[in-house]
Protein backbone atom coordinates (compact mmCIF):
# COMPACT_ATOMS: atom_id res chain seq x y z
CA UNK A 1 0.00 0.00 0.00
CA UNK A 2 1.72 3.44 -1.36
CA UNK A 3 0.62 7.05 -0.42
CA UNK A 4 -0.92 9.31 -2.72
CA UNK A 5 -1.41 13.23 -2.30
CA UNK A 6 -5.07 14.66 -3.64
CA UNK A 7 -3.97 17.80 -4.76
CA UNK A 8 -7.20 19.56 -4.63
CA UNK A 9 -6.91 18.80 -0.58
CA UNK A 10 -3.24 19.66 -0.25
CA UNK A 11 -2.78 23.22 1.40
CA UNK A 12 1.07 22.58 1.67
CA UNK A 13 1.09 22.52 5.24
CA UNK A 14 4.77 20.02 4.63
CA UNK A 15 4.24 17.54 7.64
CA UNK A 16 4.42 14.92 5.39
CA UNK A 17 8.23 16.06 4.25
CA UNK A 18 8.60 16.45 7.96
CA UNK A 19 7.89 12.81 9.14
CA UNK A 20 9.06 11.02 5.69
CA UNK A 21 11.79 8.23 6.43
CA UNK A 22 12.59 8.28 2.91
CA UNK A 23 11.96 11.53 1.38
CA UNK A 24 9.24 10.12 -1.05
CA UNK A 25 7.07 13.15 -0.46
CA UNK A 26 9.27 15.67 -1.41
CA UNK A 27 8.89 16.08 -4.97
CA UNK A 28 8.61 18.53 -7.65
CA UNK A 29 5.56 16.81 -9.40
CA UNK A 30 3.06 17.14 -6.57
CA UNK A 31 2.48 13.61 -6.16
CA UNK A 32 4.96 11.02 -3.60
CA UNK A 33 7.72 9.07 -5.34
CA UNK A 34 5.96 5.56 -5.26
CA UNK A 35 9.91 4.20 -5.57
CA UNK A 36 10.81 5.54 -2.33
CA UNK A 37 7.61 5.12 -0.94
CA UNK A 38 7.81 2.73 1.76
CA UNK A 39 4.62 0.13 1.56
CA UNK A 40 2.22 0.45 4.36
CA UNK A 41 4.10 2.85 6.65
CA UNK A 42 1.90 5.57 6.89
CA UNK A 43 3.64 8.21 8.47
CA UNK A 44 2.64 10.65 6.00
CA UNK A 45 -1.43 10.15 6.04
CA UNK A 46 -1.39 10.19 9.79
CA UNK A 47 0.74 13.54 9.82
CA UNK A 48 -1.36 15.66 7.18
CA UNK A 49 -3.72 17.95 8.54
CA UNK A 50 -5.27 18.56 5.86
CA UNK A 51 -6.43 14.67 5.90
CA UNK A 52 -5.02 15.01 2.11
CA UNK A 53 -2.75 11.51 1.55
CA UNK A 54 -4.28 7.91 1.87
CA UNK A 55 -2.80 4.76 0.98
CA UNK A 56 -4.02 2.94 -2.37
CA UNK A 57 -4.16 -1.07 -1.83
CA UNK A 58 -2.14 -3.25 -4.25
CA UNK A 59 -5.11 -5.62 -4.30
CA UNK A 60 -8.31 -6.18 -3.98
CA UNK A 61 -10.95 -8.18 -3.37
CA UNK A 62 -13.32 -9.60 -6.08
CA UNK A 63 -16.31 -8.02 -6.63
CA UNK A 64 -19.68 -9.07 -5.57
CA UNK A 65 -20.41 -11.89 -7.14
CA UNK A 66 -23.48 -10.87 -9.98
CA UNK A 67 -26.39 -12.97 -10.69
CA UNK A 68 -26.91 -14.30 -14.49
CA UNK A 69 -30.71 -12.39 -14.38
CA UNK A 70 -28.68 -9.24 -12.94
CA UNK A 71 -26.35 -8.83 -15.77
CA UNK A 72 -29.41 -9.34 -18.05
CA UNK A 73 -31.65 -7.20 -16.42
CA UNK A 74 -28.17 -4.17 -16.25
CA UNK A 75 -27.17 -5.13 -20.19
CA UNK A 76 -30.90 -4.27 -21.56
CA UNK A 77 -30.36 -0.56 -19.91
CA UNK A 78 -26.73 -0.01 -21.19
CA UNK A 79 -27.92 -1.11 -24.63
CA UNK A 80 -30.89 1.58 -24.89
CA UNK A 81 -28.31 4.21 -22.65
CA UNK A 82 -25.68 3.61 -25.67
CA UNK A 83 -28.01 4.26 -28.24
CA UNK A 84 -29.44 7.34 -26.48
CA UNK A 85 -25.50 8.54 -26.38
CA UNK A 86 -25.21 7.80 -30.28
CA UNK A 87 -28.50 9.32 -31.39
CA UNK A 88 -27.21 12.62 -28.93
CA UNK A 89 -24.13 12.19 -30.13
CA UNK A 90 -25.55 12.55 -34.36
CA UNK A 91 -27.66 15.82 -33.45
CA UNK A 92 -24.83 16.70 -31.88
CA UNK A 93 -22.49 16.40 -35.04
CA UNK A 94 -25.65 16.99 -37.51
CA UNK A 95 -26.48 20.84 -36.29
CA UNK A 96 -25.36 24.31 -36.19
CA UNK A 97 -26.79 26.00 -33.54
CA UNK A 98 -24.75 26.02 -30.51
CA UNK A 99 -27.24 25.63 -28.30
CA UNK A 100 -28.41 22.31 -29.46
CA UNK A 101 -25.12 21.34 -30.08
CA UNK A 102 -24.65 21.86 -26.11
CA UNK A 103 -27.61 20.23 -24.71
CA UNK A 104 -26.85 17.10 -26.89
CA UNK A 105 -23.56 16.91 -25.67
CA UNK A 106 -24.99 17.04 -22.25
CA UNK A 107 -27.47 14.19 -23.39
CA UNK A 108 -25.06 12.42 -24.50
CA UNK A 109 -22.49 12.82 -21.39
CA UNK A 110 -25.20 12.13 -19.02
CA UNK A 111 -25.90 8.75 -21.02
CA UNK A 112 -22.21 7.67 -21.05
CA UNK A 113 -22.00 7.95 -16.95
CA UNK A 114 -24.94 5.70 -16.50
CA UNK A 115 -23.96 3.18 -19.28
CA UNK A 116 -20.48 3.42 -17.40
CA UNK A 117 -22.41 2.66 -14.19
CA UNK A 118 -24.65 -0.36 -15.64
CA UNK A 119 -21.35 -2.23 -17.08
CA UNK A 120 -19.51 -1.34 -13.83
CA UNK A 121 -22.05 -2.96 -11.68
CA UNK A 122 -22.29 -6.08 -14.27
CA UNK A 123 -19.01 -7.10 -13.42
CA UNK A 124 -16.48 -4.93 -14.44
CA UNK A 125 -15.87 -2.28 -11.38
CA UNK A 126 -12.23 -3.39 -10.85
CA UNK A 127 -9.23 -2.79 -13.91
CA UNK A 128 -7.47 -5.99 -11.91
CA UNK A 129 -10.31 -8.58 -12.10
CA UNK A 130 -10.78 -11.34 -13.87
CA UNK A 131 -13.71 -10.59 -15.80
CA UNK A 132 -11.39 -7.60 -17.35
CA UNK A 133 -8.46 -9.90 -17.59
CA UNK A 134 -10.88 -12.31 -19.71
CA UNK A 135 -12.77 -9.50 -21.62
CA UNK A 136 -9.31 -7.99 -22.98
CA UNK A 137 -8.10 -11.74 -23.99
CA UNK A 138 -11.42 -11.70 -25.93
CA UNK A 139 -10.41 -8.85 -27.32
CA UNK A 140 -7.15 -10.44 -28.91
CA UNK A 141 -9.09 -14.22 -29.78
CA UNK A 142 -12.13 -12.14 -31.80
CA UNK A 143 -10.84 -10.91 -35.36
CA UNK A 144 -11.05 -7.20 -35.67
CA UNK A 145 -10.12 -4.84 -38.09
CA UNK A 146 -6.61 -3.50 -38.97
CA UNK A 147 -6.72 -0.49 -36.64
CA UNK A 148 -7.39 -2.61 -33.82
CA UNK A 149 -5.17 -1.23 -30.86
CA UNK A 150 -3.64 -4.88 -30.44
CA UNK A 151 -0.32 -3.48 -28.45
CA UNK A 152 -2.57 -1.63 -26.47
CA UNK A 153 -4.60 -4.73 -25.07
CA UNK A 154 -1.66 -6.47 -24.77
CA UNK A 155 0.22 -3.89 -22.56
CA UNK A 156 -2.46 -3.84 -20.17
CA UNK A 157 -3.03 -7.44 -19.70
CA UNK A 158 0.99 -7.22 -19.12
CA UNK A 159 0.65 -4.62 -16.36
CA UNK A 160 -2.67 -4.72 -14.84
CA UNK B 1 -51.59 22.03 4.24
CA UNK B 2 -50.38 19.28 2.25
CA UNK B 3 -46.61 18.70 1.53
CA UNK B 4 -45.45 17.99 -2.11
CA UNK B 5 -41.48 15.78 -2.15
CA UNK B 6 -39.80 15.48 -5.58
CA UNK B 7 -39.29 12.06 -6.72
CA UNK B 8 -36.22 13.15 -8.22
CA UNK B 9 -34.19 14.87 -5.25
CA UNK B 10 -36.44 14.22 -2.58
CA UNK B 11 -37.09 18.24 -1.94
CA UNK B 12 -40.27 18.70 0.32
CA UNK B 13 -42.92 21.98 -1.11
CA UNK B 14 -44.86 22.42 2.42
CA UNK B 15 -48.09 24.42 1.52
CA UNK B 16 -47.72 26.21 4.96
CA UNK B 17 -44.11 27.50 4.31
CA UNK B 18 -44.03 28.54 0.31
CA UNK B 19 -40.75 29.19 -0.91
CA UNK B 20 -40.27 32.93 0.14
CA UNK B 21 -36.98 33.25 -1.31
CA UNK B 22 -38.99 32.56 -4.87
CA UNK B 23 -41.73 35.11 -4.05
CA UNK B 24 -44.26 32.03 -3.34
CA UNK B 25 -46.18 32.77 -0.28
CA UNK B 26 -46.42 30.87 2.57
CA UNK B 27 -50.07 29.46 2.19
CA UNK B 28 -49.61 28.69 -1.15
CA UNK B 29 -51.61 25.43 -2.57
CA UNK B 30 -50.13 23.33 -4.78
CA UNK B 31 -52.37 23.80 -7.63
CA UNK B 32 -52.03 27.66 -7.48
CA UNK B 33 -48.44 27.34 -8.10
CA UNK B 34 -47.62 28.03 -11.75
CA UNK B 35 -47.52 24.92 -14.26
CA UNK B 36 -44.34 26.61 -14.99
CA UNK B 37 -42.69 25.91 -11.36
CA UNK B 38 -39.79 23.99 -11.36
CA UNK B 39 -38.43 22.09 -8.28
CA UNK B 40 -36.21 24.29 -6.48
CA UNK B 41 -33.54 22.00 -6.10
CA UNK B 42 -32.88 19.98 -9.29
CA UNK B 43 -35.35 21.55 -11.59
CA UNK B 44 -37.99 18.88 -12.39
CA UNK B 45 -41.15 19.87 -12.96
CA UNK B 46 -44.21 19.90 -10.99
CA UNK B 47 -45.80 16.47 -12.59
CA UNK B 48 -42.35 14.31 -10.97
CA UNK B 49 -44.13 15.41 -7.49
CA UNK B 50 -45.97 13.49 -5.37
CA UNK B 51 -47.61 14.21 -2.36
CA UNK B 52 -46.46 13.26 0.85
CA UNK B 53 -48.45 10.88 2.43
CA UNK B 54 -48.27 8.96 5.88
CA UNK B 55 -49.62 5.41 4.48
CA UNK B 56 -47.91 3.75 1.86
CA UNK B 57 -50.22 2.09 0.14
CA UNK B 58 -49.24 1.23 -3.21
CA UNK B 59 -49.00 -2.34 -4.37
CA UNK B 60 -45.74 -4.05 -5.05
CA UNK B 61 -45.10 -4.58 -8.50
CA UNK B 62 -45.36 -8.06 -10.19
CA UNK B 63 -43.58 -8.32 -13.52
CA UNK B 64 -42.79 -11.74 -14.76
CA UNK B 65 -39.21 -12.36 -14.65
CA UNK B 66 -38.89 -14.82 -17.07
CA UNK B 67 -37.74 -12.71 -19.34
CA UNK B 68 -34.32 -11.82 -18.02
CA UNK B 69 -33.36 -15.25 -16.96
CA UNK B 70 -33.22 -17.71 -20.15
CA UNK B 71 -30.81 -17.36 -22.93
CA UNK B 72 -27.50 -16.65 -22.84
CA UNK B 73 -25.45 -13.29 -21.80
CA UNK B 74 -25.14 -11.50 -25.02
CA UNK B 75 -21.65 -10.02 -25.95
CA UNK B 76 -21.27 -6.36 -25.36
CA UNK B 77 -21.73 -3.98 -28.30
CA UNK B 78 -18.81 -1.43 -29.68
CA UNK B 79 -20.85 1.31 -27.59
CA UNK B 80 -20.86 -0.79 -24.45
CA UNK B 81 -17.09 -1.69 -25.09
CA UNK B 82 -16.14 1.94 -25.42
CA UNK B 83 -18.06 2.65 -21.70
CA UNK B 84 -16.64 0.00 -20.30
CA UNK B 85 -13.14 1.35 -21.01
CA UNK B 86 -13.79 4.69 -20.28
CA UNK B 87 -15.31 3.50 -16.95
CA UNK B 88 -12.35 1.15 -16.23
CA UNK B 89 -9.55 4.23 -17.15
CA UNK B 90 -11.28 6.04 -14.30
CA UNK B 91 -11.16 2.67 -12.17
CA UNK B 92 -6.95 3.06 -12.65
CA UNK B 93 -7.14 7.16 -12.67
CA UNK B 94 -8.71 6.58 -9.08
CA UNK B 95 -5.59 4.35 -8.43
CA UNK B 96 -3.09 6.85 -9.07
CA UNK B 97 -2.09 4.30 -12.50
CA UNK B 98 -2.13 6.69 -14.94
CA UNK B 99 -0.46 4.63 -18.35
CA UNK B 100 -3.43 1.97 -17.53
CA UNK B 101 -5.95 4.44 -17.12
CA UNK B 102 -4.59 6.42 -20.44
CA UNK B 103 -4.09 2.66 -22.33
CA UNK B 104 -7.80 1.95 -21.47
CA UNK B 105 -8.86 5.64 -22.64
CA UNK B 106 -7.00 4.74 -26.47
CA UNK B 107 -9.63 1.51 -26.05
CA UNK B 108 -12.55 3.53 -25.59
CA UNK B 109 -11.68 5.63 -28.10
CA UNK B 110 -11.34 3.06 -30.96
CA UNK B 111 -14.09 1.88 -29.94
CA UNK B 112 -16.02 4.99 -29.57
CA UNK B 113 -14.86 5.29 -33.61
CA UNK B 114 -16.45 1.63 -34.25
CA UNK B 115 -19.46 2.63 -32.86
CA UNK B 116 -20.23 5.33 -34.84
CA UNK B 117 -23.12 7.76 -34.08
CA UNK B 118 -27.03 7.00 -34.83
CA UNK B 119 -27.07 9.17 -38.06
CA UNK B 120 -30.71 10.20 -38.74
CA UNK B 121 -32.13 10.66 -35.17
CA UNK B 122 -33.32 13.03 -33.16
CA UNK B 123 -34.21 14.12 -29.57
CA UNK B 124 -37.42 12.38 -29.97
CA UNK B 125 -36.08 9.31 -30.69
CA UNK B 126 -34.19 9.72 -27.57
CA UNK B 127 -37.70 9.93 -25.63
CA UNK B 128 -38.60 7.18 -27.03
CA UNK B 129 -36.27 4.93 -25.23
CA UNK B 130 -36.79 6.95 -22.45
CA UNK B 131 -40.68 5.74 -22.03
CA UNK B 132 -39.39 2.08 -22.67
CA UNK B 133 -36.61 2.62 -19.87
CA UNK B 134 -38.98 4.27 -17.53
CA UNK B 135 -42.23 1.72 -18.70
CA UNK B 136 -40.26 -1.12 -19.04
CA UNK B 137 -36.71 -1.59 -17.89
CA UNK B 138 -36.42 -0.13 -14.92
CA UNK B 139 -39.74 -1.82 -13.50
CA UNK B 140 -38.25 -4.93 -14.76
CA UNK B 141 -34.78 -4.73 -13.77
CA UNK B 142 -35.86 -3.59 -9.95
CA UNK B 143 -38.15 -6.90 -9.93
CA UNK B 144 -35.38 -9.07 -10.51
CA UNK B 145 -32.87 -6.91 -7.90
CA UNK B 146 -35.71 -7.20 -5.48
CA UNK B 147 -34.76 -10.58 -3.86
CA UNK B 148 -31.66 -10.02 -4.26
CA UNK B 149 -28.96 -8.36 -2.05
CA UNK B 150 -27.11 -6.76 -4.71
CA UNK B 151 -26.93 -3.22 -3.19
CA UNK B 152 -24.62 -2.03 -5.91
CA UNK B 153 -26.84 -3.00 -8.68
CA UNK B 154 -29.70 -1.65 -6.75
CA UNK B 155 -28.12 1.45 -6.45
CA UNK B 156 -27.26 2.13 -9.70
CA UNK B 157 -30.98 1.23 -10.78
CA UNK B 158 -31.94 4.04 -8.38
CA UNK B 159 -29.56 6.49 -9.53
CA UNK B 160 -30.39 5.64 -13.24
CA UNK B 161 -33.97 6.01 -12.83
CA UNK B 162 -33.50 9.57 -11.27
CA UNK B 163 -31.22 10.48 -14.33
CA UNK B 164 -33.19 9.18 -16.69
CA UNK B 165 -36.47 10.84 -15.37
CA UNK B 166 -34.52 14.10 -15.36
CA UNK B 167 -33.50 13.74 -18.87
CA UNK B 168 -37.47 13.37 -19.56
CA UNK B 169 -38.49 16.26 -17.97
CA UNK B 170 -35.17 18.25 -19.85
CA UNK B 171 -36.40 17.17 -23.38
CA UNK B 172 -40.19 18.21 -22.76
CA UNK B 173 -39.33 21.45 -21.17
CA UNK B 174 -37.08 21.87 -24.48
CA UNK B 175 -39.88 21.04 -26.82
CA UNK B 176 -41.72 23.58 -25.04
CA UNK B 177 -39.28 26.81 -24.63
CA UNK B 178 -37.17 25.38 -27.44
CA UNK B 179 -33.77 27.63 -27.03
CA UNK B 180 -34.68 30.21 -24.95
CA UNK B 181 -34.60 26.91 -22.18
CA UNK B 182 -30.75 27.45 -22.48
CA UNK B 183 -29.57 30.54 -24.05
CA UNK B 184 -29.59 32.45 -21.08
CA UNK B 185 -28.26 30.00 -18.34
CA UNK B 186 -26.03 27.17 -18.40
CA UNK B 187 -26.27 23.37 -18.20
CA UNK B 188 -24.19 20.98 -16.26
CA UNK B 189 -23.69 17.15 -15.61
CA UNK B 190 -22.90 15.49 -12.49
CA UNK B 191 -19.80 13.64 -13.26
CA UNK B 192 -20.14 10.89 -10.63
CA UNK B 193 -24.55 10.12 -11.92
CA UNK B 194 -25.36 11.74 -14.78
CA UNK B 195 -27.46 14.31 -13.19
CA UNK B 196 -28.37 16.99 -15.60
CA UNK B 197 -29.16 20.51 -14.07
CA UNK B 198 -30.42 23.65 -15.86
CA UNK B 199 -29.37 26.62 -14.18
CA UNK B 200 -26.71 29.22 -13.62
CA UNK B 201 -24.86 27.84 -10.52
CA UNK B 202 -25.33 23.81 -9.69
CA UNK B 203 -26.99 22.73 -6.65
CA UNK B 204 -24.26 22.54 -3.55
CA UNK B 205 -24.87 18.69 -3.85
CA UNK B 206 -26.03 16.30 -6.38
CA UNK B 207 -29.67 15.69 -5.40
CA UNK B 208 -28.81 12.12 -7.28
CA UNK B 209 -25.74 10.75 -5.77
CA UNK B 210 -25.10 13.32 -3.27
CA UNK B 211 -21.12 14.35 -4.42
CA UNK B 212 -20.21 17.82 -3.80
CA UNK B 213 -20.57 20.82 -6.62
CA UNK B 214 -17.00 20.47 -7.38
CA UNK B 215 -17.50 17.31 -9.72
CA UNK B 216 -20.58 18.66 -11.28
CA UNK B 217 -19.62 19.94 -14.68
CA UNK B 218 -20.38 23.16 -16.85
CA UNK B 219 -21.40 21.66 -20.73
CA UNK B 220 -19.66 24.70 -22.88
CA UNK B 221 -21.40 26.27 -25.55
CA UNK B 222 -19.28 26.42 -28.93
Amino acid sequence: MHAVRNGNLCTKDCLCLYVCPTGATDTETGQIDFEKCLSGCRLCVDACPSHAISLVPDEFPAQQEKSEAIVKALLELSESKTEQEKIAAAVEASTDDPVVRQLAKAISTSNRLMAEDLLREAGYMLPQSQNTRDFLQSLLELEQSDDFPKDVVEKLLKIL
Amino acid sequence: MRKFTCSICGYIYDEAEGVPADGILPRTKWEDLPDDWVCPMCGAPKAMFDELVTEITSEPLTIDKADNSSGEIRSLSFAEMSALCSNLSKGCEKQYKKEESDLFNQLAGYFKRKAGVSEGKEFNDIKDLIKNDLEASYPSANNVLADSRDRGALRAMVWGEKVTKILKTVLMRYDKNQNALLEDTNIHVCEICGFVYIGDEPPDRCPVCKVPKIKIAKVLRR
